[in-house]
């Protein structure tokens, strides 16, 4: 589905991302983790042909993203806010993208129907335009745009911040189903537990490359949060974390 | 305290986005206004000689005293046009540890921080210095100069407080307008009452009675300390935004939906367009030039030899004003959802074709609605349509190239604490640029005396202008690819 190769990206004179080849196949449903600055973001972007890369390129479905408009029509995605057009309402931006996927509007209702427990009624017949929505709901409209796409590939870029821990549940599900359906999912989170409880594959991300590539298992998360927790103690030196530290490395 | 603020504030305005424009913009501003100065220290100065030209049979003070007062009405008037609100973000700094007294303080302070302030002392203290302080000696001088300063400052926060009501509601600032034009027309079309005598009533009396002086004083210290408290009651209102619950509900626009995802892209920039402060008033802005040909047309000259170039111009600026208004900060307006659109299934010439599309509307409802300046002649009606066609082939294009090399972002959703009463006179400096090509082609035709076929190129041009869109589109997305990561960079900068 997805290549990447040679890709690096620098932002004067640090390289926040570099990548020499990363191979996604059709179904994979991705887990992106990485610190703040390892260049998550960045490679969604590079992915979306949003960023120029310095060197390298992603394709997808065999062609190159760059410059494409082809692969805009099986692919959705949601970053931020930026990505939502804040003056409309939920309903009129659903429409809106759905009209663009030749959706009527009746055929979007009927999709918005089956999102009713995601939306917790906090979306829908509000009278509120998105950007008088909280942030939380704002990425509950983000997310749910997206599926409306029926996408083949889905990326989502920390869907778990600002959101209430029973919509994450119920996004764990949504996530999965898709990934059941075939569809490719790409999801990064800060969030361990969440991103290997819906991942089969975790990409860990330090410093723009990919220090890690592997297949969720029993032993994925112990394994992640040892990678993290030395991190920190290494650049943190408080007294607390002091003691955490020998029980981590046993 | 205050000089921590201050600091920041030169920080802020330093390292904001838009920095180089808005210095290139404020020192054109301040040219203009030290021009202005200029004016005015010469009229200060030679007050006492203009005066006694216009009133030879009297003492030259009796009208100057009559005077003050009516400059102040004016000046009020112009304050509330045009005088900025000092805005310090409280947000951060309401929180920490500072007293509430010094973020207020400050902010009622900083209010003092206007050319306006300049201008009494510039206009009236040479006059005081020249003709007063002989006749009247040193304590009327004086007091003379404390009720001016008392009435500069009441004036001051008179002004700001009316601004910062009609921030929070807008027909506060439409009916202080009108009750200042009565005030204006009371006196001097009603002659209900002669605001010259009430000041030479009050300033006659300052200069036998100088302790009078200190009831202008005591109001400006009275409105300071009003403000003060207003600020101080709504700090929380002020830059936190409270906005009225209101049911927001969603419409749509049938006819639009003939034109496929173009006409989405369409309904959803009328949205825009209606949902957001500042291109509501850039749309406003269009209606109203709508009666801008009247100017032209019912000036002293309407079958003169010169007044086709008037209609050239007038044309133009009638049905491509808000082509111009608007399209000059073209993608910008969208800036907050840029990456959302590069992203989803809209290809780039579709968004170009909903952009001609909402001109072509939008210059074809302006021309509809001037047709009535077919009163003046027929053949004014003839240069509407030509400029009309220019607009939609010519301008259209230009402002459509300049759009690609637009990367500033614009937060629609900042709508109060954004300054957009700021922006008009930029606007229109900027636009004024969009004025000339049209007289490249026109005035050296006319010039040969040939005006009809100096008319019809400039239609001709315009036509073609329509006929290779699909050209020119080609042209715009090929050009936009090119720059569309710095584009895209721009408009990620917060």
């Amino acid at each position: 589905m997805i290549q990447v190769k040679e890709l690096k990206k620098v932002y004067s004179g640090v390289t926040v991302v570099n990548i020499p080849a990363l191979e996604i196949g059709k179904g994979e449903s991705i887990g992106l983790v990485g610190n703040n600055g390892a260049g998550k973001t960045t490679l969604f972007r590079m992915i979306l042909d949003l960023i120029r890369p310095e060197s390298g390129q992603v394709t997808s479905n065999g062609e190159p993203v760059a410059g494409g408009e082809n692969w805009k029509t099986y692919t959705a995605a949601y970053l931020d806010e930026g990505f939502l057009i804040d003056y409309l309402t939920p309903e009129e931006y659903f429409y809106f993208i759905g009209g663009l996927h030749q959706l009527s509007h009746a055929h979007v209702d009927d999709i918005l129907n089956g999102y009713a427990d995601f939306f917790n009624g906090e979306i829908l017949k509000k009278g509120k335009y998105i950007r008088d929505l909280s942030k939380g709901n704002q990425t509950k409209v983000g997310i749910v745009s997206c599926l409306l796409q029926r996408p083949d590939l889905l990326m989502l870029d920390e869907p778990f911040a600002n959101i209430d821990p029973t919509t994450q549940f119920r996004l764990k599900n949504i996530i999965k189903e898709q990934a059941a359906k075939g569809v490719t999912t790409i999801v990064s989170s800060h969030d361990l537990n969440h991103v290997t409880d819906v991942c089969d594959r975790i990409l860990l991300m330090e410093k723009g490359k990919i220090i890690k590539d592997m297949a969720t298992n029993s032993s994925t998360l112990g394994e992640l949060e040892q990678y993290f927790a030395i991190g920190q103690t290494v650049t943190a030196p408080a007294a607390t974390e002091l003691n955490i530290d020998p029980e981590e490395n046993h | 305290m205050i000089t921590t603020f201050l600091k920041h504030e030169f920080k802020a305005l330093g390292r904001s986005k838009n920095a180089g424009k808005t210095l290139a913009v404020r020192i054109i501003m301040s040219l203009l206004i030290l021009l202005l100065m200029l004016y005015v220290v010469a009229a200060g100065f030679f007050m006492d000689m203009i005066l006694k030209k216009v009133y030879p049979h009297q003492s030259i003070i009796i009208p100057f005293c009559g005077l003050v007062l009516i400059y102040f009405l004016g000046e009020l008037f112009s304050r509330i046009q045009l005088q900025e609100l000092p805005t310090l973000r409280v947000q951060p700094y309401l929180q920490l540890p500072i007293k509430r007294n010094t973020i207020v303080g400050y902010l009622t302070l900083t209010g003092l921080f206007s050319v306006f302030n300049l201008w009494p002392f510039l206009l009236f203290w040479p006059f005081i210095f020249k003709q007063i302080l002989p006749s009247a000696g040193g304590l009327a001088a004086f007091s003379f100069i404390i009720a001016l300063m008392g009435l500069s400052v009441f004036n001051n926060y008179l002004a700001l407080y009316i601004k910062r009501k009609s921030n929070l509601n807008g027909w506060v600032f439409l009916v202080t307008t009108g009750v200042l034009v009565l005030l204006i027309l009371g006196d001097f079309k009603w002659h209900f009452y002669s605001i010259r005598d009430i000041s030479y009533l009050f300033f006659g009396n300052v200069l036998k009675t100088p302790i009078l002086a200190l009831i202008p004083l005591a109001l400006g210290i009275f409105m300071f300390y009003f403000n003060f408290l207003y600020l101080k009651q709504n700090l929380y209102l002020e830059e936190l935004q409270t906005k009225k619950d209101k049911y927001k509900s969603s419409t749509e626009f049938p006819i639009l939906n003939s034109f496929g995802p173009v006409g989405d892209l369409v309904a959803n920039e009328i949205k825009l367009i209606l949902r957001n402060k500042r291109p509501r008033s850039a749309m406003t802005m269009s209606l109203l030039f709508l009666f801008y040909g009247l100017m032209f047309y019912l000036g002293p000259n309407k079958h003169g030899a010169g007044s086709d170039y008037l209609k050239v111009f007038s044309g133009m600026f009638m049905t491509g004003f808000f082509i111009i208004s608007y399209g000059q900060f073209m993608f910008s307006w969208q800036a907050s959802h840029f990456d959302g659109l590069m992203v989803s299934k809209v290809s780039f010439s579709d968004f170009l074709k909903g952009k001609y599309l909402l001109f072509t509307t939008a210059s074809t409802v302006a021309f509809i609605l001037t047709t009535p300046y077919a009163y003046f002649g027929w053949r004014v009606l003839l240069v509407h349509a030509m400029m009309y066609l220019w607009n939609l082939g010519v301008t259209t294009n230009i402002v459509l190239y300049f759009a690609n090399r637009n990367a500033k972002r614009i937060d629609l959703s900042k709508g109060a604490s954004f300054n957009w009463e700021g922006v008009g006179a930029t606007q229109l400096i900027l636009s004024f640029l969009l004025f000339i090509p049209p007289f490249i082609v026109y005035v050296p035709l006319k010039l040969l005396g040939l005006p009809d076929v100096a008319l019809a190129v400039l239609g001709a041009i315009g036509l073609t202008g329509i006929l290779t869109r699909g050209f020119c589109i080609k042209f715009l997305e090929a050009d936009f690819h090119k720059r569309k990561f710095a584009i895209l960079e721009g408009f990620r900068n917060k």
